[in-house]
């Protein structure tokens, strides 16, 4: 059981939670959180982890409420529980050399502790993000703290602004038709990259099933083979 | 050693307490090894198995309802013999009662899937014609007496292990589809399976699943379960499984009152992982606040 440390607003309908209690995990990992004993909603919301703090043991999840299971994280008050299980999932590769990372919406979420753990493993490495939002942007300043360049595009098309043609390792989380563009993308150029997927689950652990996508090296599940994946294998799943 | 209150056998079969991980709910036990304590569980019941497996389902497979869930995996799953070489073994590794459930979409598959699975070490074989995702079989077998019957009494003829038939609520004369089962030679029964439910995304305007209707679990259907469970008990004179939407122990408890020897907990474990261990805790505390001496004291007392 996680204990909240702080729960606030950031942007519309986009909140940031600190909570103790919970083992660390690493980017690109997920918590299935619950409000404890609430059986309606019933099922655990997989929230990607925004920053794990070795220093305090805290995490911070950056989650928005499209719905009633999320909106009821949006009411807990510092001080009161969660239930969090986790970390679950595979997490992004830190791969070497420079870094571009592209985040839709609050696909920024578990890049910011991929940039993190990037600068962490290699201080001198070069890191480029770029962050693309419908209405209004957040987190840009945690990012800007962490790399090199930080272009941010609200209302238009972040994948315009990307040349997959650079010598790096790109990253991504977002939106089904940004991940779409970015793969055709970065197939065109032959880049590396990684992206983060989402899909409905129940389980987050996989057991039920509910998450299974085709790839090319066969059947994975999107909570326990992934959330992160290689483009190549899941292209024609995005 | 002490006397354990929760102690039961069935069909034969010691279980140390009457908590069962449903099937579809648990896989074959690997993913939930790594996070609780699998081993104190009474039985552990595998993913549904087909003679040649399935990649399951395409679309949506899960959407969350009023506390329950619909699901339309289709019995994705490895194949009886991918079970019988690779998952078998380690099921018995755990600890926990082996349960293998087994599905089909012909009756030459459920009997050349029954006839593998004398080749594994398991000590049931629960028979799914209940299934109420994939097209063809499944729960077509469940649905009339005739039909449950037939392929009860054919399975068994084989089956070297104790034969536990899992129903479909969705049978319309669900008791005579248990006293059917029962009659062809069933060792136990298990019920309730899904019960057939359906989404509808009034965005796209369109049903959730590629096959329209789903099957729903959890909470909100267990006041029917107890009810069918209640029923089936009345009809027939072998050991009952009660299973459909249990959530806490005080659930297993009331399945138990209506006549279930065991109970089996699937959507709960999705929820919240460690719903079988409290369970179980709760029903140890139970018992010993009621001073039974072992919980089958009760076992069907409503």
């Amino acid at each position: 059981m996680a204990v909240i440390r702080s729960n606030h607003r950031i942007a519309a309908g986009v909140y940031r939670m600190t909570v103790s209690g919970v083992p660390l995990g690493r980017a690109g990992q997920f918590f299935m959180l619950r409000v404890s004993g609430v059986l309606d909603p019933l099922l655990g919301r997989p929230i990607s982890i925004f920053g794990a703090d070795a220093g305090t043991g805290e995490t911070t999840f950056v989650y928005q409420t499209p719905g009633r299971g999320t909106a009821l994280f949006a009411d807990l008050l510092p001080g009161q529980a969660i239930d969090a299980q986790g970390p679950y999932g595979n997490g992004f590769p830190l791969e070497s050399g420079g870094a571009v990372i592209l985040g839709g919406g609050i696909g920024v979420a578990p890049l910011h502790q991929l940039a993190k753990e990037l600068r962490a493993s290699d201080p001198k490495r070069r890191i480029d993000v770029f962050l693309g939002f419908r209405e209004e942007a957040y987190c840009v300043a945690d990012f800007e703290q962490l790399s090199d360049s930080v272009t941010v595009s609200v209302g238009g098309i972040v994948t315009n602004d990307v040349d997959f043609s650079e010598n790096a390792v790109y990253y991504a989380c977002g939106p089904a038709p940004m991940l779409h563009t970015a793969a055709e993308q970065a197939r065109a150029a032959n880049a590396r990259f990684f992206v983060s997927l989402e899909k409905h689950m129940a389980c987050g652990v996989g057991a039920c099933l509910g998450c299974t996508c085709e790839t090319t090296n066969g059947r994975k599940r999107v909570c326990k083979d992934g959330p992160v994946f290689e483009y190549s294998e899941v292209q024609h799943v995005l | 050693m002490s006397y354990n209150p929760l102690s039961l056998e069935l069909c034969g079969v010691s279980l140390k307490n009457p908590v069962i991980a449903a099937s579809g709910t648990f896989g074959f036990g690997r993913e939930y090894a790594e996070r609780m304590e699998v081993s104190r569980l009474g039985g552990i019941c595998g993913k549904g198995l087909t003679l040649r497996g399935s990649a399951g389902n395409a679309g949506e497979r899960v959407y969350e309802t009023r506390s329950s869930m619909l699901n339309s995996i289709g019995l994705e799953n490895p194949g009886v013999k991918h079970f019988v070489e690779h998952e078998a073994a380690f099921m018995r590794s755990l600890g926990p009662a082996v349960i293998a459930n087994l599905g089909g979409h012909s009756e030459a598959d459920y009997l050349e899937g029954a006839e593998l699975l004398n080749e594994a070490d398991i000590d049931l074989l629960e028979l799914n014609i209940s299934c109420p995702n994939v097209k063809a079989g499944g729960m077509a077998f469940g649905i009339l007496p005739e039909t449950a019957a037939d392929i009860t009494r054919r399975v068994k003829a084989i089956s070297r292990h104790p034969l536990m038939v899992k129903l479909s609520p969705n049978a319309p004369d669900l008791t005579a589809v248990a006293r059917a089962c029962e009659e062809a030679g069933a060792d136990a029964l298990s019920l309730v399976n899904t019960f057939l439910g359906m989404a509808i995304d009034v965005k796209r305007r369109r049903p959730v699943f590629d096959n329209v209707y789903a099957g729903l679990s959890g909470p909100a259907i267990f006041p029917l379960a107890l009810r069918m469970v209640h029923q089936v008990c009345k009809s027939v004179s072998i050991p009952v499984v009660g299973m459909g939407g249990i959530a806490s122990a005080e659930d297993a408890i009331r399945m138990i009152l209506a006549g279930a020897r065991a109970v089996q907990v699937g959507t709960m474990t999705f929820a919240s992982p460690n719903t079988l261990l409290e369970i179980i805790d709760g029903l140890s505390a139970w018992c010993a606040k009621e001073r039974i001496s072992n919980l089958q004291e009760i076992c069907g007392i409503i």
